[in-house]
């Protein structure tokens, strides 16, 4: 059976149909023959636990090993191809770009820009309707300098605010 | 769907208070029961971040009504929150991870209060991925206080998007890929599938003015192609004016159509237009 979703504040106490408490019951009939037949095997249980311990002990060892290797060529590469990114994609050269995508009447309030793997963009813009919006969302989603255009949080309270998340995909 | 069970759900949104009674069987769930007491405007406004019951009073007062017409006394129901009230997120959760920690590790850096504050849950979408919603605890419990208030005996609380997306989940076609829109009062869910599995979700507040089925069908346009279509071929809509803006997009040439049919006496456009019922078939 798949857990069903709560977002109570505190969970509750759940309460059981007749079918339910049936269920309920053969599975403590169940749990408790398993028990019974869990003491026969507590020999086999502990001579089972030894030789877990001692796989454990190799893994831990391989695993550790693993991250050595990894350590000695992973660092650098990462640093390289991040200045690699920052010098295509810096902060002026995304703003520029942006600027140019925006209807007249939209105006980017705040913008976060992640450098990573990729370039992530976080923009809160701010526009006086919601089709001027959509049309920046539009001309966001058409440009080959961004991907994964993804409009967010919107707020609709007097003009309207919103936030877009995308991905810089390098100047055409 | 559901099997052997029958199920009781208490619905709220800005246009008023819903619930259900849903009956026991093998085969398609069956409506019993449906009740409905409408809100004034002003009542009842989603939003994610500020408490949303404008005036308590009326909400509980529309619940206790809900609860008559239904006769639920203090049998167990599941109370559904609209749309618009959480922050959603789809997620690819790395192998070994619990879903919910992971979806409230990466809702922490996007929410603008504390992860403290946010009752987190997920859905899980197929595969290693899921859709992560964020509500924040003081906006869920002016919904709690107007059901106590009211004398509903909560068992649960669900999403009026999870819920619906669960449902048409369950009945998404195997093959072609399918926009499907969950329409709240105050929001708009739209989920891209494929095969079946869910390519991307996407969440935005609704704006009901004249045309709203162009934007709309630009939306899921737009949503297909996010996720990995040329265009949205076939759009499956449920929640509040489903039946107009099918019949608005049907006119246009587009392949619109209700997301589910729902069994029951005196069930109005046969359920199309209660998304919230989708936390009760799902």
């Amino acid at each position: 059976m798949t857990r069903e979703r709560d977002f109570s504040s505190r969970p509750r106490a759940r309460r059981f149909s007749r079918p339910q408490s049936a269920l309920l019951v053969a599975g403590l009939v169940a749990l408790a023959a398993a028990a019974w037949a869990a003491g026969d095997r507590w020999g086999e249980h502990r001579a089972a636990a030894v030789r877990l311990a001692r796989t454990r002990a190799q893994t831990e060892e391989l695993r550790s090993r693993i991250q050595g290797l990894r350590a000695g060529t992973g660092p650098d590469d990462a640093v390289a191809a991040q200045a690699l990114l920052t010098a295509e994609a810096a902060p002026p050269r995304v703003l520029a770009r942006l600027a140019g995508l925006m209807p007249g009447d939209v105006r980017l309030e705040a913008a976060s820009l992640d450098y990573g793997e990729h370039v992530e963009l976080e923009l809160r813009v701010a526009a006086r309707t919601p089709a001027s919006f959509d049309l920046f969302v539009d001309h966001l989603q058409r440009s080959p300098s961004f991907a994964q255009v993804l409009p967010g949080e919107e707020d609709r309270r007097g003009g309207m605010t919103a936030t877009v998340r995308a991905r810089w995909a390098g100047a055409p | 769907m559901m099997a052997l069970r029958s199920r009781h759900v208490v619905a709220f949104d800005a246009s008023g208070v819903s619930g259900a009674a849903l009956g026991r069987g093998l085969g398609a769930p069956r409506v019993r029961a449906l009740a409905h007491a409408p809100l004034a405007p002003g009542a009842l406004w989603p939003s994610p971040f500020e408490p949303n019951l404008g005036r308590p009073e009326e909400v509980a007062e529309a619940a206790r009504a809900v609860a008559r017409a239904l006769q639920l006394r203090d049998t167990p129901v599941c109370l559904v929150l609209p749309d618009g009230v959480a922050r959603l997120l789809d997620l690819d959760v790395p192998g070994g991870t619990s879903p919910v920690s992971f979806a409230r590790y990466r809702l922490a850096a996007g929410l603008p209060y504390p992860v403290d504050e946010a009752v987190v849950d997920v859905l899980p979408l197929g595969g290693s991925r899921v859709l992560a919603a964020a509500l924040r605890r003081a906006v869920l419990e002016g919904y709690e206080a107007a059901a106590a208030a009211a004398g509903l005996a909560q068992e649960r609380v669900d999403l009026s998007p999870l819920g619906a997306l669960a449902a048409l989940g369950a009945a998404a076609p195997s093959g072609e890929p399918v926009v499907d829109l969950v329409l709240g009062d105050a929001a708009v869910s739209m989920a891209a599938r494929r095969g079946g599995a869910v390519t991307v979700v996407r969440n935005r507040r609704r704006d009901r003015s004249a045309g709203e089925w162009r934007r709309l069908r630009a939306e899921a346009d737009r949503t297909a192609v996010l996720g990995g279509e040329a265009a949205a071929t076939r759009i499956r809509m449920v929640g509040t004016g489903t039946l107009a803006l099918v019949r608005d997009m049907q006119a246009a040439g587009a392949a619109a159509e209700a997301g589910w049919r729902v069994q029951g006496e005196g069930v109005p456009a046969e359920g199309a237009e209660l998304a919230w019922l989708g936390a009760a078939l799902a």
